[in-house]
């Protein structure tokens, strides 16, 4: 009550005289107002957490039906299979030219999976207590499952690899979990941002200087602007996040997605909230949006942040031992590893230009079971379908990742080696491809010949990350030029880049003669006027 | 010797969070304010820029404590203070973002990040 | 003994110099977008082109109204009188400065090879630039216009057709300027609007 009246009194006074406004004016309030529940007052969560399944078992006590939302995602069954191409992929399945497969490296691997425990071909999918919660709803920054743990985090502090001397510090779950909040840029970031083994490493739009990045870097997830998180664009639906790296929307026709319509378009593409005709001050830019992605005017260059991306992988070189025997690491000026004895050489970049190409969201994987040949064209991990002409391919920009992998030259088949354990017959330890091959095809379940041979391939990455703001957007002439760009684009006339050959030769020659016969005319004539 | 320190150190870090009562530092916050105010400055003085994790937690509880920036020349709190910021919003965004909250608050979410991106922090972090 | 006649109306002298500075422009920027130099950039190249073209237009719309409305219309009208003299005046007599075989009046300014050469701009050279042009200019609403079959690169193509054939006649025409009575006689004229004739 007297609360109520003082701040009648406040209001009375603030409306007598803008002198006595300020004091009326409420204080920011201290209290999060994005939550309803602080999870630190919960009582499952107020005890000491050894396992990640054990904090699971608590989550679940209340959101009964998480766990099994989760069962049906690909970040749970790293399997996904393609309607289009009825290809089975998913990073159970696929084969990349980075750290190449996931088979016989589960441990290492898993580190990255929604879940905990999967060590080998074994896993209990089914299992509600082995979804990770934490992995995408800590809040703290500090929860952590580092490679060789199957996914688990490390409670107490442990040496690894066994004998090495190195310790792992434990990580206090309870803590964690009495955060848990919204997934961030910095959960989904953490294996995101470091796909391909290293920050930054394989898509090059997506690296660590996105969890608080500039209004240069990314306009929309500017930490000191919009500051949206993944899941501002990536809006799941029953922990099912949208978008896709399998079936990619190259082309989105739908418009806007308002709050009650039909249908149901991805979510995170440009248009679902730019709409397709977003240039009010430039129609004519609107057309070029009907053949060219948004993506490709707008990320003018990936890897913006400061961190640089891998551009080649070789691994036919990995192997090579230093005259005692060890293994080798060489590093460019940057501090930049570029050889690993491991890994093979490495090329990087930062502020790279991407490579255009049309396409049209189907991608089709060569998998373990396809026939590849060695020739002078590099085997195409993925092939992305795309034309001028087919009606549904926009002009994208890629990151196209180039390599040198091994392949079995009489099978004529890709190789999936075992590469991370700590085991005799991983390559990272012993450097012996005779060794990790064949466990490696073993545990793919595919038939090995015995001999290996390197074979280059290329895998293409739709850029889709670090948005620039507008005024960063490439100019005409990036591609409305006789070198720019769009060099190599097929289907489509481009002002300054394309002429008609023909007229061009024969409209300078008219031109050339007209000038010619006007200079020996006007020269008779001064000649001429001489002799008079 | 190392043991007293770090006791001194968790103390003053408890007295920082005791006098914002009830405040639940927001680390990210943190982050935001000293990369782009802090380390925008820093970066083009004399200094250069500081990492957290350049600093234990001891010590950039001790630092925040003494509470001396430039060696004294003036007080850390300055830096974040509503004056400061309203004085530098009009070419800093993070400034202008986080204009109206409380001091107390800014500086305890500074003091999370430096904690937390400490030499022997939880996630020892850089300056970008 | 030489007279004085009045050819060129204030006008018309406005339109010729503000037509030939916006034709002039249009070329700059024209080989700009075509990728042949830069000079401003294919960016402001096309801001300026089109400009150019738009206000090249407005000027057309006034020459157009002052040319019926004073039936100045009518000097574009070809004839084929004396087309074969005035060409071996230009290849022979003018070397040997035999008098000019058209005599200038208020009411025929332009020689006959003249009329045929505007007459040709006009109706030629003129609509390929301007058709192609306006559809260069409005490629993104082929479609809505039920024009979607039409190619781009047919359109530019035109376009660069015309500009080519444009840019041979303004050799050609600056040159014939010189061809008079003396040879800066044209220049005054359309200058002063006065012409010295014979």
């Amino acid at each position: 009550m007297k609360v109520a009246l003082a701040l009648c009194c406040a209001g009375w006074l603030a409306a007598s005289g803008p002198v006595r406004a300020e004091e009326a004016k409420p204080e920011a309030k201290p209290v999060k107002l994005t939550t309803t529940a602080d999870h630190g007052k919960f009582k499952q969560l107020q005890k000491t957490f050894d396992s990640g399944p054990e904090v699971t078992k608590a989550c679940l006590e209340c959101h009964t039906e998480a766990a099994g939302q989760i069962h049906r995602t690909k970040h749970w069954k790293w399997e996904f299979l393609n309607p289009e191409t009825k290809q089975t992929l998913g990073k159970k399945t696929v084969i990349n030219n980075f750290c190449i497969s996931i088979a016989s490296n589960y441990a290492s691997c898993t580190s990255c999976h929604v879940g905990y425990g999967w060590k080998d071909a074994n896993f209990d999918f089914a299992k509600q207590e082995n979804v990770d919660c934490l992995a995408c709803h800590d809040t703290t920054g500090n929860y952590k499952k580092p490679p060789g743990f199957a996914g688990n985090p490390v409670t107490k502090d442990t040496e690894f690899p066994p004998g090495s001397g190195k310790i792992i510090k434990g990580i206090d779950l309870a803590k964690i979990a009495q955060k848990v909040g919204k997934s961030s840029r910095d959960t989904c970031g953490a294996c995101h941002f470091n796909g391909g083994g290293g920050d930054g490493v394989k898509h090059g739009d997506m690296d660590s200087s996105l969890a608080a990045p500039t209004k240069d870097i990314d306009v929309h997830m500017d930490a000191e602007g919009l500051d949206f998180t993944c899941g501002t664009c990536h809006k799941t639906s029953s922990h099912d996040v949208a978008g896709s790296r399998y079936t990619p929307t190259a082309k989105d026709d739908k418009g806007v997605q308002v709050r009650g319509k039909a249908g149901s378009g991805n979510p995170a593409t440009c248009v679902a909230c730019h709409d397709n005709a977003p240039h009010k001050k430039e129609p004519r830019l609107n057309h070029h949006a009907t053949k060219i992605a948004c993506q490709t005017c707008h990320i003018p260059t990936y890897a913006r942040g400061g961190i640089a991306t891998k551009m080649t992988w070789d691994w036919s070189t990995a192997g090579k031992r230093d005259a005692d025997g060890k293994h080798i690491v060489k590093k460019d000026a940057k501090g930049r590893i570029t050889y690993e004895s491991r890994k093979g050489d490495f090329t990087l970049a930062e502020n790279v230009k991407p490579e255009y190409a049309w396409f049209n969201g189907n991608v089709q994987y060569t998998l373990l079971t396809d026939k590849i040949e060695k020739t002078e064209q590099r085997t195409q991990i993925n092939k992305m379908g795309g034309s001028p002409s087919d009606g549904k391919s926009m002009i994208w920009p890629m990151k196209v990742f180039r390599g040198s992998q091994p392949y079995d030259p009489v099978n004529k088949s890709l190789i999936t080696p075992h590469t991370a354990g700590n085991d005799d017959t991983g390559f990272w330890k012993n450097l012996d491809w005779d060794k990790a091959i064949p466990v490696g095809m073993q545990d793919s379940g595919a038939p090995y010949s015995g001999k290996f041979d390197f074979i280059k391939t290329e895998m293409s990455w739709p850029i889709t990350h670090m948005v620039a703001p507008k005024d960063k957007a490439l100019g005409c002439v990036e591609c409305h030029a006789r070198d720019g760009r769009l060099t190599g684009i097929q289907g489509v006339y481009l002002p300054a880049r394309d002429n008609n050959r023909l007229v061009d030769t024969a409209g300078w020659a008219i031109v050339f003669l007209t000038l010619l016969g006007v200079i020996g005319h006007g020269t008779l004539r001064i000649v001429t006027a001489r002799k008079h | 010797m190392k043991l007293i320190k770090t006791l001194a150190a968790g103390a003053i870090l408890s007295v920082v969070a005791a006098s914002a009562s009830a405040y639940d530092a927001d680390w990210k916050r943190g982050r935001v304010y000293y990369r782009s105010v802090c380390t925008s400055c820093h970066a083009v003085q004399p200094i250069g820029t500081i990492n957290p994790s350049s600093k234990t937690k001891a010590e950039w509880a001790a630092y925040l404590k003494a509470d001396k920036h430039a060696k004294g020349k003036d007080t850390v709190k300055q830096y974040v203070s509503k004056a400061y910021r309203a004085s530098i919003k009009s070419g800093n965004k993070a400034a202008e973002k986080f204009a109206d909250t409380p001091d107390q608050e800014l500086l305890d979410d500074v003091a999370a990040f430096l904690t937390k991106g400490a030499k022997d922090g939880d996630s020892p972090a850089s300056c970008n | 003994m030489s007279e004085r006649i009045y050819v060129f109306k204030r006008f018309e002298r406005f339109w010729h110099w503000s037509q030939a500075a916006l034709i002039i422009f249009l070329m700059l920027t024209a080989f700009d977008i075509h990728g042949t130099y830069t000079i401003f950039g294919f960016e402001k190249a096309v801001a300026y082109h089109t400009t150019a073209a738009w206000t090249l237009i407005g000027l057309w719309v006034f020459a157009i109204f002052w040319h019926f409305t004073t039936g100045e219309w009518k000097q574009y009208i070809p004839t084929t009188e004396k087309v074969v003299a005035m060409m071996k005046y230009y290849l022979v007599g003018i070397f040997k400065h035999a008098p000019h075989p058209f005599r200038l009046t208020t009411l025929r300014k332009h020689n006959p090879l003249q009329r045929l050469a505007y007459l040709f701009i006009l109706v030629c050279v003129g609509p390929l630039l301007w058709i192609t042009g306006g559809l260069y200019l409005f490629y993104d609403k082929w479609a809505a216009w039920g024009l979607g079959g039409l190619s781009l690169e047919w359109v530019a193509t035109g376009h660069t057709i015309g500009a080519f054939m444009m840019l041979a006649f303004l050799i050609a025409h600056v040159y014939l300027t010189t061809a008079g009575h003396t040879p800066t006689a044209h220049i005054k004229a359309m200058i002063t609007g006065w012409e010295e004739v014979d």
